[in-house]
């Protein structure tokens, strides 16, 4: 009996054309959007560092020492990489006039034993610039400091710093995924959420309370539970089948990664289908009204969506922010948290927590609506 | 003939202050097709809703095949067939598969299940449309669609809740012919409709409602020898004095003579040859008079003369 429910749930829903526009296309047609607005930010490896154009001027005299440290950031490193590309300047609106068409990022400008960063506008590499600076002025004073009051400690200070000794790790996930794969990730916890129509459909069919054929289902002497799980399950793999066509067509047509391996992706997404199908099937068995049953799974996918980052990146962490909460209860967030998670960190605590969320969830919603829709007769239909 | 299949003792079910049904009974015996008559509203489908257990009700019993009826009675269920007043199928799935589905319900054996489909395809006369969605069927055949759906898995009770309703008099014709062609074959049937000529053609047994009570019972002709009017006759005539009517009305078996101004209407109580002695009367005064028509009491009559308004009000 089982599998026969389940078989017709499936056929009945994949006959459904609304559910192929928005369940299958829709998601393909926002990926492409996402694709066509920032696909090429993804692409770019975002762990290379751009060489830094800058200028050298010295207002008077020339410091030899900061000119050494700059010209060894200049050269080349082992993997093809150079931190700055030092062009020198006779005068400072030379470099300035190189600065304002563009040909170079910044000007060291040395004056008074001072030296002035000049950039035209903020960003990283300014911040790149400055850092350097701020750098050699600190090692520049250390040096001061322990020459006039330990000068017999100098040894040991050039020592260490020959050592280069660093008391941070470096731990490589070895991911390189963009910070924008977060839309997808949003777009994907979309698309589970999306799977609520599903289950409202098949909840329309077999309750009493919502349709005619619901009426006559369950005047029959069928398992109404057993009929809604068969659908539950038949309406899980067909929005896991819909949301492995998004990973793979992102994967595969569009060529970004989603920084784990596709099979683990897909893996989490079927938990995430069956988390949009089990909320659904919550709504069907509270609502009763069919405006309802529509309007009531769009707004909550569309809400849940919006603060997992779909429209506005940094919703998250804005949320994070001042209501926490927020971001452990949105199924949406959970899930792309989940696939954040996976992606740029591995399998972590936080990534198994996630995943235990939805699970609960999931949990919760099916058990709340076999509360309310265990076999019973009603006060009105 | 003797054994009851449904017993409803003192029915009542409230909706919040309204009462829709008000302490209603009555008893369904095998065999028989029993015609429940009421205008909109009446509460007829609400009582069918309660005795499938649909709708909960706030006093009263209902006794199925000898058993209380509830949600999980699935023994009582699966000899229960019912045609809803909306059509109840799905339609995403075509005739054969809403056939096949709903008759699955009850018949778990494949083989089983594949007979009784096509035997009730066959018997709604919808073989030939087997493939066909339901939103590609007509009217009528979407209502046999509802039938077939109904009756596949060969109940032997059968709900018919106005399953002629916005169905045209060919389709009609033949659902009613098909109830009383289950009925031969043996299932016992509740059949409820605000059409009574359909009741009086079809029922054994009529049971009239109206605001959720019983009014009355009996087999059509019953009900109709109970009316103290039992011939109208109407002759068409532009004009009429009163002494005429006064006339008429002391001939015997006149129960009232009125004219409407188109026509003399007189209402009889009973007696033959009427018709003849007021056209005897008629001659005899050298009266002009156009048509003349003549009409037997009908169960719209037998409603009128007990709740004072029409059926179809």
């Amino acid at each position: 009996m089982f599998f026969r429910f389940f078989s017709y749930s499936l056929k009945q829903l994949v006959r459904m054309r609304w559910l192929v526009g928005w369940n299958f296309l829709f998601p393909l047609v926002l990926a492409s959007a996402f694709y066509l607005g920032f696909g090429n930010m993804i692409k770019d490896d975002p762990n290379r560092l751009d060489t830094i154009e800058v200028a050298y001027v010295a207002g008077d005299g020339i410091n030899s020492n900061f000119l050494s440290v700059i010209n060894e950031l200049s050269k080349e490193t082992e993997d093809h990489n150079k931190i700055l590309d030092i062009t020198s300047f006779d005068s400072l609106d030379e470099a300035k006039d190189a600065l304002n068409k563009n040909n170079i990022d910044g000007i060291y400008y040395q004056h008074d034993d001072t030296i002035e960063v000049i950039v035209s506008e903020n960003g990283l590499n300014s911040t790149s610039l400055s850092q350097i600076v701020k750098s050699y002025q600190n090692y520049q004073a250390s040096f001061e400091k322990i020459l006039s009051e330990k000068p017999e400690e100098i040894n040991t200070l050039m020592a260490n710093m020959e050592s280069n000794q660093s008391f941070i790790k470096k731990h490589d996930f070895n991911t390189g995924v963009s910070q924008y794969m977060q839309f997808f990730y949003a777009l994907l916890a979309m698309s589970s959420l999306f799977g609520s129509w599903i289950s409202t459909a098949i909840m329309t069919n077999l309750c009493a309370n919502l349709s005619e054929s619901g009426k006559r289902f369950e005047i029959a002497p069928g398992h109404k539970l057993k009929a809604i799980f068969a659908g539950i399950l038949a309406g899980t793999i067909l929005q896991a089948l819909s949301n492995a066509v998004v990973i793979c067509y992102v994967e595969y047509v569009l060529g970004l990664h989603w920084g784990a391996p596709i099979c683990m992706v897909i893996a989490i997404t079927i938990l995430a289908s069956a988390l949009g199908i089990s909320v659904g099937t919550l709504i069907g068995s509270i609502f009763k009204n069919q405006l309802a049953l529509s309007m009531v799974p769009l707004a909550f996918t569309m809400t849940c969506s919006f603060f997992s980052g779909l429209m506005m990146g940094g919703i998250q962490q804005i949320i994070q922010n001042f209501c926490p909460l927020l971001n452990k209860i949105n199924p949406a967030t959970v899930f792309t948290d989940s696939l954040y998670q996976l992606a740029c960190y591995g399998k972590t605590s936080a990534y198994y927590e996630d995943l235990c969320i939805m699970v609960l969830m999931i949990g919760l919603c099916l058990a709340i609506s076999v509360l309310i829709l265990r076999r019973r007769n009603y006060d009105s239909i | 003939m003797n054994e009851s299949i449904v017993k409803v003792n003192n029915l009542v079910k409230r909706y919040k202050e309204k009462i829709a049904v008000d302490n209603f009974s009555f008893e369904l015996k095998q065999g028989e097709i029993l015609g429940l008559l009421g205008p909109n509203g009446s509460g007829k489908t609400t009582t069918i809703n309660c005795i499938l257990s649909l709708l909960s009700f706030d006093k009263g019993e209902i006794i199925i095949f000898d058993k209380a009826m509830s949600p999980k009675a699935y023994d009582i269920k699966s000899k229960i067939g019912v045609v809803p007043q909306n059509v109840a199928v799905m339609d995403t799935l075509n005739v054969y598969e809403n056939v096949d589905f709903f008759c699955g319900l009850y018949i778990k054996e494949k083989q089983k299940r594949r007979q009784y489909v096509e035997e009730a395809l066959e018997f709604t006369g919808l073989s030939d449309y087997k493939k066909y969605k339901p939103k590609k069927l007509s009217g009528g055949l979407l209502r046999r669609l509802n039938i077939a759906c109904g009756i596949a898995h060969k109940p032997s009770l059968i709900i018919f809740d106005e399953p002629t309703v916005a169905v045209d008099p060919q389709s009609r014709n033949a659902i009613l012919e098909g109830i009383k062609e289950m009925n031969r074959a043996g299932a016992s049937i509740i059949y409820t409709s605000h059409y009574m000529e359909e009741v009086e053609e079809i029922c054994s047994r009529i049971l009239i409602m109206d605001h959720g009570k019983k009014v009355a019972e009996g087999s059509a002709t019953d009900l109709k020898n109970s009316l103290k009017i039992r011939e109208r006759i109407c002759i068409g005539m532009p004009a009429i004095n009163d002494d005429i009517i006064k006339d008429i009305k002391a001939i015997n078996h006149v129960y009232d003579a009125k004219f409407d101004g188109k026509e003399l209407i007189i209402s009889l109580d009973g007696g033959e040859h009427n018709l003849v002695h007021i056209l005897e009367y008629f001659s005899e005064k050298n009266i002009p008079f156009g048509h003349i028509t003549t009409k037997l009491p009908t169960l719209n009559d037998v409603f009128l003369e007990i709740t004072g308004k029409e059926l179809r009000d």
